[in-house]
């Protein structure tokens, strides 16, 4: 018995140590990347149209997809996708799982202490989806339930602006919408881009709206461990090469422009910061 | 060899602290009046499982199967999200206006519980020798008055070590109850992850309380089986 336990215990030490070794991900990306051939990110799956399951090809598509496909391109290795959540994302990139973040996430100043970020490749503002004509402004959300989903940059903005309110956290956006249309939340809240992906897919569309109501700027950012340097530079030139030869302007207007649902317009520019 | 840098502070005060505090005080709430409930319901079904009226019988049999070979998380949101499409546009606004989140999620850890402790209570009951009912029966006593006096008070004697168990799971599945949004203990270690990235520190202190909760289910129930129910054990 006494045998058993010590081995038992020997098994437990060798998993926990064994997996800190594993977790030491690689220092330098960009060389690995290019030594196994393939560059693996971390997407969302159920976001139109940043990352979504198309319909017919059974393949994860959409704005954010595209920007992976031109960096492996660049690169010259083949892509692997693999969804991740909002709050699952940053520790499967720490732990080495996946490779660059790709997934709306928005920069600040508590995860630029985790992870780097490469220039902002999208930029919108946090809006909410209420129902038609029962919101005006941020006002007559005070004191409601809203939705949203767990670990977002949008569960912590809201209860900022509306501390009165009550955030309910969802796993992800879709289930939160679900909630506001049985009236179990009165708004749901998160960037306007995703908020218009939502909404066109919704099949009571006419019942809900985007209030012009703001209450913060999002700025996203693809997502590198921490130091990462080459691979970071590499990611930023490429992305500042894409707006220079209008290659990310047409992936905006092919998922946002006037032939999709969501008619949005392109008020910003990829440009090197700092 | 381990890079990662420890910060217990985030959990043990200020905002962080606070959050977990009241995720303890929703996981208790939640816990206790579940348990509470799943043991009355797990009474009733269990009565009924062993019913001679066939319908009876037959439905209690459905209830257990059905309940206990689906799992929770599947439940929890069939109540609170599958439960709208049934339910009366009067039903679902008064819902809408409480807190449904937690009221779904205390009924579908009852019903789920309550399958388990029905068949642990039956089996205590089975474990009663079929002369007691024949005699209770004998004295006057109608089937009901027999379970009520004579044979379960025994029953649940005999069962409180599987009663522990089902105890125990009920405080330990009440974690599920983020999914819809309960701000219970595991929501809340999320969400101090998610603010501070302190994953460990954070996941560390749930686990501790978690820990803490289930042996104060224990003891408590140890301690009423010895001085209540079986104080001739001791």
């Amino acid at each position: 018995m006494k045998r058993l336990a010590t081995l038992a215990v020997a098994a437990v030490t060798v998993a926990i140590f064994g997996k800190a070794a594993l977790a030491a991900a690689p220092a330098d990306t960009l060389a690995e990347v290019k030594k196994k051939g393939v560059l693996v990110a971390g997407v969302k799956d159920s976001l139109p149209p940043f990352g979504y399951v198309d319909e017919k090809s059974r393949e994860i598509v959409g704005y954010d997809i595209d920007f992976i496909h031109a960096i492996a391109k660049k690169l010259g290795v083949k892509v692997e996708l693999k969804p991740v959540t909002s709050a699952s994302r940053m520790p499967q990139l720490q732990e080495g799982n996946i490779d660059i973040i790709a997934a709306t996430m928005t920069k600040n100043p508590e995860r630029a202490k985790q992870i780097d970020f490469s220039h902002t490749y999208f930029f919108t503002g946090q809006k909410f989806i209420t129902k038609k004509g029962t919101v005006k402004s941020v006002k007559d959300l005070e004191g409601k339930k809203i939705g949203t989903a767990k670990g977002s940059t949008s569960e912590q903005n809201v209860k900022k602006a509306l501390p009165t309110a009550t955030v309910l956290s969802f796993d992800d956006y879709p289930q939160a919408f679900l909630a506001l249309q049985q009236g179990k939340v009165q708004a749901v809240t998160t960037d306007e881009a995703i908020l218009a992906g939502i909404l066109a897919k919704a099949p009571n569309k006419a019942q809900f709206e985007i209030p012009s109501v703001q209450i913060s700027d999002e700025p996203y950012g693809l997502g590198m461990r921490k130091g990462d340097k080459h691979f970071v530079d590499f990611v930023n030139k490429t992305i500042l090469e894409m707006e220079k030869s209008g290659e990310a302007k047409k992936i905006f207007e092919k998922w946002f422009g006037p032939s999709t649902p969501f008619h949005l317009k392109r008020t910003f520019k990829i440009t090197a910061e700092k | 060899m381990l890079k990662y840098q420890f910060d217990w502070s985030v959990v043990t005060s200020g905002k962080y602290f606070d959050w977990l505090v009241s995720g303890v005080v929703v996981t208790i709430k939640l816990s206790t009046v579940s348990i509470a409930l799943a043991f009355l319901l797990g009474l009733i079904i269990a009565v009924m499982r062993m019913s001679h009226v066939r319908p009876i019988r037959w439905f209690a049999l459905a209830y257990l199967e059905f309940f206990r070979n689906t799992p929770l998380l599947v439940q929890i949101f069939f109540w609170y999200f599958g439960s709208y499409k049934i339910l009366p546009p009067v039903v679902n606004d008064w819902l809408n206006s409480t807190s449904f989140e937690f009221a779904a999620a205390v009924i579908a850890l009852t019903i789920y519980t309550s399958a388990f402790i029905a068949e642990d209570i039956r089996s205590g009951v089975l474990s009663i020798p079929k002369e007691q009912m024949e005699a209770a029966r004998s004295s006057g006593f109608s089937y009901l008055q027999a379970m009520q006096y004579i044979i379960l008070p025994q029953a649940v004697r005999l069962t409180v070590p599987p009663l522990v168990n089902q105890f125990l799971n009920v405080a330990k599945n009440s974690s599920l109850a983020m999914t819809i949004g309960v701000a219970e203990l595991t929501y809340q270690a999320r969400q101090v992850e998610s603010y501070t990235f302190k994953g460990f520190e954070a996941f560390t202190a749930a686990t501790l309380v978690y820990l803490v909760l289930s042996v104060i289910i224990t003891a408590l129930v140890h301690l009423y089986d010895k001085r209540v129910l079986n104080p001739q054990r001791a």
